[in-house]
């Protein structure tokens, strides 16, 4: 099994529509409408975490990271690739804000990204632990699989709290 | 979509005369000079997003673009919280930098960005003859990577890379910084560049 490591303590940053796997630290800053999923397994200390941006792909498929309905169940896949089992997978989530509700009133993209993701989860039997989403603000969301998989939320105005 | 050398610079131009305009507005509501930046057009991955806007706090006013096409993209007058503050504080007579916004303070950045974007948007109708409204403005005082990404999420076209229009407004008196930001969707990016061409061809 391959576990890679990050050069440095620096977390690998992680953009809209990209994921990783491993046992290093990840991150993915000024979650809005978007949704921060991490995976986990205690027993191996490693996992996955991935930001998507929205629910479904409607067949799309170049960039399966950036919907809830393909990106699951690619990370099931890339974790199993890496040799990280799925029977012990928790989840936890963040994000899916709604920040402009004049203009977004009718598509509630943050409120749809929360609703697709759960119920993928709850389709796939992965237990979803924790979860810092919905409201009005942004995220930054940053997961260290080294300590216990721990999912740290920051807010714009630099509070941050364990999730 | 892939745009050539010339129809890059046709764009900057465009973002050009915008942003003077736009600037103009910005000095007579400070009663200050404004020093304008070169305009910029880049083509961004939006997994890339984070290296051009940070999560810093920031206030961004932003508009969405109605008129001939009715979801053409969206305008964003964007600040770092800072600059927010100094920039009320200076239309209002006030000093004190350590405070949180208030009422007065939001009322203020929607105003200051209606008139900067209905500036700009004036000035590039003018020059294309294709109509660019905007709608009220909406403010969001937070991360900046985050109030973009919403507005990415929702455009009316699915995307992998935006197309963003920047200008940095400054200030020196008082230490104000700011951008405006010109993101369209496809459909208004292509309007914009046939219209662009058509002025470009010699007269017949």
């Amino acid at each position: 099994m391959t576990i890679l490591t990050s050069k440095n303590d620096q977390p690998a940053m992680i953009g809209i529509g990209e994921y990783r796997v491993g046992s290093f630290p990840m991150a993915s800053i000024g979650l809005g409408s978007c949704i921060g999923l991490t995976l986990y397994n205690p027993e191996q200390k490693s996992g996955a975490m991935v930001h998507i941006m929205l629910p479904e792909s409607q067949g799309r498929t170049d960039r399966p990271g950036k919907y809830a309905d393909t990106a699951i169940p690619l990370l099931l896949k890339e974790l199993e690739t890496s040799g990280i089992r799925k029977n012990h997978l928790i989840a936890k989530i963040a994000g899916g804000a709604t920040m402009f509700e004049a203009f977004s009133a009718s598509m509630n993209i943050g409120q749809r990204n929360i609703d697709k993701v759960k119920s993928i989860l709850s389709d796939q039997n992965i237990r979803l632990v924790a979860e810092d989403v919905g409201g009005k603000m942004g995220r930054s969301v940053y997961f260290t699989p080294g300590e216990n998989g721990k999912v740290t939320v920051r807010l714009a105005n630099g509070s941050c709290k364990e999730i | 979509m892939r745009l050539s050398e010339i129809q890059k610079d046709a764009l900057q131009e465009l973002g050009n005369i915008g942003s003077a305009h736009a600037a103009t507005t910005l000095s007579q509501m400070l009663n200050s000079p404004i020093e304008m930046g070169i305009p910029r057009v880049v083509a961004v991955d939006i997994a890339k997003l984070s290296e051009y806007i940070g999560e810093d706090p920031s206030a961004m006013v932003a508009f969405e673009l109605q008129g001939e096409i009715p979801h053409g993209g969206y305008v964003i007058f964007y600040l770092s919280r800072d600059s927010a503050i100094r920039i009320t504080n200076t239309m209002l007579g006030m000093t004190d930098m350590d405070r949180p916004f208030n009422e007065m303070d939001e009322s203020a950045l929607r105003e200051v960005g209606n008139i900067m974007v209905s500036a700009y948007l004036d000035a590039t109708a003018e020059l294309l003859g294709f109509v660019m409204l905007p709608s009220p403005p909406s403010l969001v005082i937070d991360m900046a990577h985050a109030a973009m990404q919403s507005l990415i999420a929702q455009m009316q076209e699915e995307i992998d890379e935006v197309f963003l229009f920047r200008t940095d407004l400054i200030c020196e008196e008082h230490k104000i910084d700011s951008d405006i930001i010109l993101m369209p969707e496809n459909t208004s990016l292509q309007k914009m560049l046939d219209l662009l061409e058509q002025m470009m061809k010699p007269a017949a």
